[in-house]
């Protein structure tokens, strides 16, 4: 029928626009992912820096909401990983914010202390994003644990915002729990981080990570995988080098997510105290 | 809308003050010495608000006054309020980004006076306005002085060519004979004598006719032509000479408007000024006569305005190739002679009714009287006594002229003494609510009639006042000045609340402590504290128990130009810069040191620190008994760095130990530079025990954790990535107001030291510590 051929050629129209459309919004992420991997630290500064180390980064999108951070100050080490709310474009947006202003803060700080950094932090957020603690604004904001090594006394200062920090010492897992509040507004007064002061001791191995391995769905009763199991992977992995750590953790989460959908960005930086 | 601060200009002895600004908190006082000008400052205030001046306001040298007065806008939506014309593109935006209009009152030689609608931004913009405008109608004016030039130009070129065409029937009347001469001696020829040569000449004159027929034919078509051109011009020419003559209609009018407004500005002078009714019933007349005439001329303007206006509008329009009949259609529907934008004094006038009541408070006519005529009040005469305050008195009684017609002397008398019961509750209600004490005065009135001691006014009315205790009963002047000032004060805030309904007032207060003594000066000061909320106070005074030395940002310096010259001009010092007045004019501030120096033992023979400002002060002696600082300290609050310098050598020169503590800022650096220098021979040891500064921080504010700063100073969550003092300047805030504030709710036991955080705690103990190594 000419009518049906009409309709037809119509569709085929509209499935080449969408085609194009798509390839466009895939061509802008990928020059987003450019910029946004350009803002990270290079793998050859992190080594430098930290010098037994892994970064396991697991975008879900191709622009990412977790970003990791790295500074170094005489002989100081400041180290982060963050997840900003959302993911995808939104997460990347909040991530660009993170990135600089911790940049910013760090360049104009007169003492090293890792909970005054995310006190200034959090204040920077509120007032790019006219946070009052009033209803009906923005609640966007980020998680982070930040850490701060001293590599000559080997003190480790560590302040989280709702992401806790590890360390294993002589095969025993240690938490130190965050502060359970976000950076960004929320439902309390902004009160102060806690600074938490480790000595730490050769073999030590820290991590410091985002929600997205643990809150990852899989595994054959299809469920979240947890911290507990995480914990019990990260003792089980934590004498082997660390490369070697990386792509266990890799390979461990592909086998627990097999066809589902990746839920969030992953992120897992490793230390090991030398 | 609240006042925050002023601009005064060649009003007596001011020649220019400058922009100068309120306290925040609504009462602002002025101190200086006698004659220094503080009573011109509110006579010009209160002048913005009456519009009136006498003439001994000008200044020889003939400088006209003018008052800019700065409200902010509170409850008033300006857009909304000036929506009956438009105000020109960005005058909305600036005022609401500055959340703030300014209004300027000026005089002229006649002391009539204008409002406008000031400011220089405001100013620029209707500036840029006016050019367009005014280039607009220049445009106008040429095109249609053109029309008339043009038409001129066709007319004379018409009346050219009829000379030419004029002269060309000449010519071919001279031709036309030429021939018939020619042809007439040709028939009287005698024997063919020359007959070739008349024949030729005859052959020569019809040719010349036939030229001469086609000029002249040729000029009278050119002729036609031109008058054509010149008829076809002359109908713009008349709407053009009929808008110039409109215009000069227009001009005349105005001139005599102007006239007939300063006959009728004079009439009702000369009308306030009288003295007593005869005088007032003569100027009666005379004012009556001259308003009617301002009306007739005022009508006659308006109509030559607006046919001015039309005929200019249809003249430019039809000259500009519009159809005269479309362009009068036009007109009809949109009545181009009603301006569509505010002027800077239309929108001026239109926000004054916004503006705040103001009221001066004045001893002779604002104390209560003992007695006072009642035909005074009813024939407002303000020249009595007491007037204002007996007004105040019947405002707030609620009692008009029909109550003291009541004949019955029973009802009368019932009636008064229930108001005299009502008004004494609401007086000792409010005394004891503003003073926090009780008082059992009771007030009374009484409505009395001359008898013959008084032959000039037998029998006539007039109210008596009386202020009763237990004991006595005695006349308002009898009593305590305080209690007359205090139920006088009262009446003036009682009547104003009636008659503003409730909106802002702005009362002004020449010397208001003035023979009372010091205990019923400090209630004065209670009862502006007790009223500030909703009235703004600015108060003159000298004495130091009319200033609370916990808030020196209340106060505005005045003093002349040159010391004890009463012929200089006047100067008004501002919080910041007190340090530059005179100690003649902050000699109440000096006396009031004084007086608590002894009262509460200020300043010791050691341990004393010299802070470098007032709001240090606050900080300082807050965390000192927050933290329970093991020492006795005696903090000295300097005002302003640079201050310190003469602080320095006073306690020197009393042989006084003092500590010096400052911020890590370019003044605190060149201060310690400069004590090490001189006081401490650059024994850089000895000086850095002495001299001691806030560690890294520009000021006190900055040592507090950005978190305690918002949560404790200025209770408020919003992100502030910047310095606390960057902060505070940034947003314009007052640190004095926020340190007062600050200290006040540590006295109050609302903040303790474990109620700080970290940061903070960190940064101050350890200022304490070093506080403590250098204190004995």
């Amino acid at each position: 029928m000419p009518q049906d051929n009409k309709l037809y050629q119509e569709l085929l129209k509209q499935r080449d626009e969408i085609s194009r459309q798509k390839k466009e919004i895939i061509e802008s992420l990928e020059y987003a992912c450019l910029i946004q991997t350009a803002l990270l630290p290079q793998s050859s500064s992190i080594h430098k820096t930290l010098h037994d180390s892994f970064i396991f980064y697991l975008p879900k999108d191709i622009v990412s909401g977790d970003f990791y951070w790295i500074y170094e100050r005489k002989e100081s080490v400041l180290f982060a990983a963050v997840d900003c709310t959302g993911h995808g474009v939104p997460g990347a947006l909040m991530s660009i914010l993170g990135i600089t202003s911790l940049n910013e803060i760090v360049n104009n700080l007169d003492s090293i202390k890792a909970n005054r950094i995310l006190n200034q932090l959090r204040e920077k957020i509120m007032k790019s994003l006219h946070q009052t603690g009033q209803g009906g604004e923005s609640k966007d904001g980020m998680d982070i644990s930040l850490c701060i090594f001293n590599r000559k006394t080997k003190e480790l200062q560590y302040s989280g915002a709702n992401n806790s920090l590890y360390y294993i010492r002589r095969d025993i897992l240690h938490e130190i729990k965050p502060d359970k509040m976000p950076i960004g507004v929320s439902g309390i007064e902004e009160k102060s981080f806690r600074n938490n002061v480790v000595k730490m001791k050769k073999g030590d191995v820290l991590y410091i990570f985002t929600d997205g391995f643990p809150d990852q769905f899989g595994g054959p009763k299809e469920k979240k995988f947890k911290y507990k199991p995480f914990k019990n992977l990260l003792l089980e992995i934590h004498n082997k080098n660390m490369k070697e750590q990386r792509e266990i953790l890799l390979s461990t989460f592909h086998a627990w997510k097999r066809d589902f959908e990746q839920v969030d960005d992953i992120l897992i930086i490793g230390v090991r105290i030398n | 809308m609240k006042l925050i601060g002023f601009r005064i200009q060649n009003f007596r002895s001011i020649i220019d003050t400058g922009c100068t600004y309120l306290s925040p908190d609504n009462i602002t006082g002025l101190i200086g010495q006698n004659e220094s000008g503080k009573t011109s400052i509110l006579e010009a205030i209160n002048s913005f608000f009456t519009g009136t001046i006498s003439e001994d306001i000008l200044r020889s040298d003939l400088s006209l006054p003018c008052v800019h007065c700065v409200f902010e806008i509170i409850k008033v939506d300006v857009e909304k309020e000036l929506n009956e014309k438009r105000l020109p593109d960005g005058v909305i935006d600036e005022i609401k980004k500055k959340e703030t209009i300014i209004l300027k009152r000026s005089w002229g030689e006649d002391i009539t006076s204008r409002i406008e609608l000031a400011g220089d931004k405001v100013f620029e913009i209707y500036r840029g306005f006016y050019d367009k405008r005014e280039k607009e109608e220049k445009n106008i004016k040429e095109r249609i002085e053109e029309a008339i030039s043009e038409h001129d130009n066709a007319i004379r070129k018409s009346d050219k060519a009829v000379s030419e065409k004029e002269e060309k029937h000449h010519e071919l009347e001279a031709a036309k004979e030429k021939l018939t001469q020619l042809q007439k001696k040709y028939k009287s020829r005698k024997n063919g004598k020359n007959e070739n040569t008349i024949k030729d000449n005859i052959t020569g004159a019809k040719k010349h006719l036939e030229e001469c027929r086609n000029i002249y034919v040729a000029a009278g078509k050119n002729a036609e032509i031109l008058a054509s051109e010149a008829r076809q011009l002359s109908e713009n020419a008349n709407l053009a000479g009929e808008s110039i003559q409109a215009e000069k209609n227009f001009l005349i009018n105005k001139k005599e408007l102007e006239e007939s407004y300063k006959e009728l500005q004079k009439c009702q002078r000369i009308f306030d000024m009288s003295y007593d009714e005869k005088e007032r019933r003569a100027s009666r007349t005379q004012l009556d006569s001259s308003n009617e005439t301002y009306v007739r001329v005022l009508r006659d303007y308006e109509q030559s305005k607006e046919d001015a206006i039309q005929k200019k509008i249809i003249a430019f329009k039809v000259l500009s190739g519009d159809s005269i009949y479309e362009v009068k259609n036009e007109i009809k529907k949109e009545k181009p002679y009603i301006d569509k934008y505010y002027s800077l004094e239309e929108a001026g006038r239109k926000l004054f009714n916004y503006v705040p009541e103001f009221i001066f408070f004045e001893d002779f006519l604002s104390l209560l009287p003992d007695r006072i005529d009642l035909h005074d009040i009813h024939t407002e005469n303000t020249n009595i006594e007491g007037y204002k305050a007996a007004k105040n008195f019947l405002l707030v009684s609620g009692l008009n002229e029909d109550f003291f017609q009541q004949t019955n002397n029973r009802i009368l008398k019932h009636k008064i003494e229930k108001l005299n019961k009502e008004i004494t509750i609401n007086f000792q209600d409010y005394w004891r609510q503003s003073i926090g004490k009780h008082n059992k005065i009771k007030i009374n009135f009484e409505l009395e009639h001359y008898d013959n001691s008084n032959p000039d006014k037998s029998g006539l009315p007039y109210i008596e006042f009386w202020i009763k205790d237990r004991e006595e009963r005695l006349y308002p002047k009898q009593r305590s000045r305080g209690v007359r000032w205090f139920l006088s004060f009262y009446l003036e805030l009682q009547a104003a609340a009636l008659s503003k309904n409730g909106s802002n007032i702005v009362i002004l207060i020449d010397e208001p402590g003035v023979s009372l003594h010091a205990r019923a000066q400090e209630d004065v000061l209670k009862v502006f504290d007790n009223i500030k909320e909703r009235v703004q106070i600015i108060y003159t005074t000298h004495s130091p128990h009319l200033i609370d030395l916990n808030k020196l940002y209340r106060l505005l310096a005045v003093q002349r130009a040159v010391d004890e010259d009463e012929s200089s001009e006047t100067k008004v010092f501002d919080t910041k810069s007190l340090t530059t007045a005179s100690t003649d004019t902050l000699s109440p501030i000096y006396s009031l040191m004084g007086i608590r120096l002894s009262e509460q033992k200020f300043i010791q023979k050691k341990n004393n620190i010299i802070l470098e400002d007032i709001a240090t002060f606050y900080y300082m002696k807050a965390l000192t008994d927050m933290k329970g600082f093991e020492k006795q300290v005696f903090y000295l609050p300097a005002t302003g760095v640079s201050n310190i310098r003469s602080l320095v050598n006073m306690l020197l020169g009393w042989g006084i130990d003092f500590l010096v503590l400052t911020g890590t800022n370019k003044e605190g650096n060149d201060l310690k530079h400069d004590l090490t220098k001189h006081l401490f021979a650059n024994n850089e040891a000895e000086a850095n025990k002495k001299l001691i500064q806030f560690d890294h921080f520009k000021s006190i504010e900055d040592m507090f954790s950005t978190i305690d700063f918002k949560k404790y100073i200025l209770h408020k969550r919003i992100g502030i990535p910047e310095s606390n003092l960057e902060y505070i300047v940034n947003n314009n805030l007052s640190r004095s107001i926020l340190a007062s504030n600050f200290m006040r709710e540590v006295k109050d036991s609302k903040l303790k030291w474990g109620n700080l955080d970290e940061e903070t705690r960190d940064n101050f103990s350890h200022l304490f510590d070093e506080l403590s190594r250098s204190l004995e």
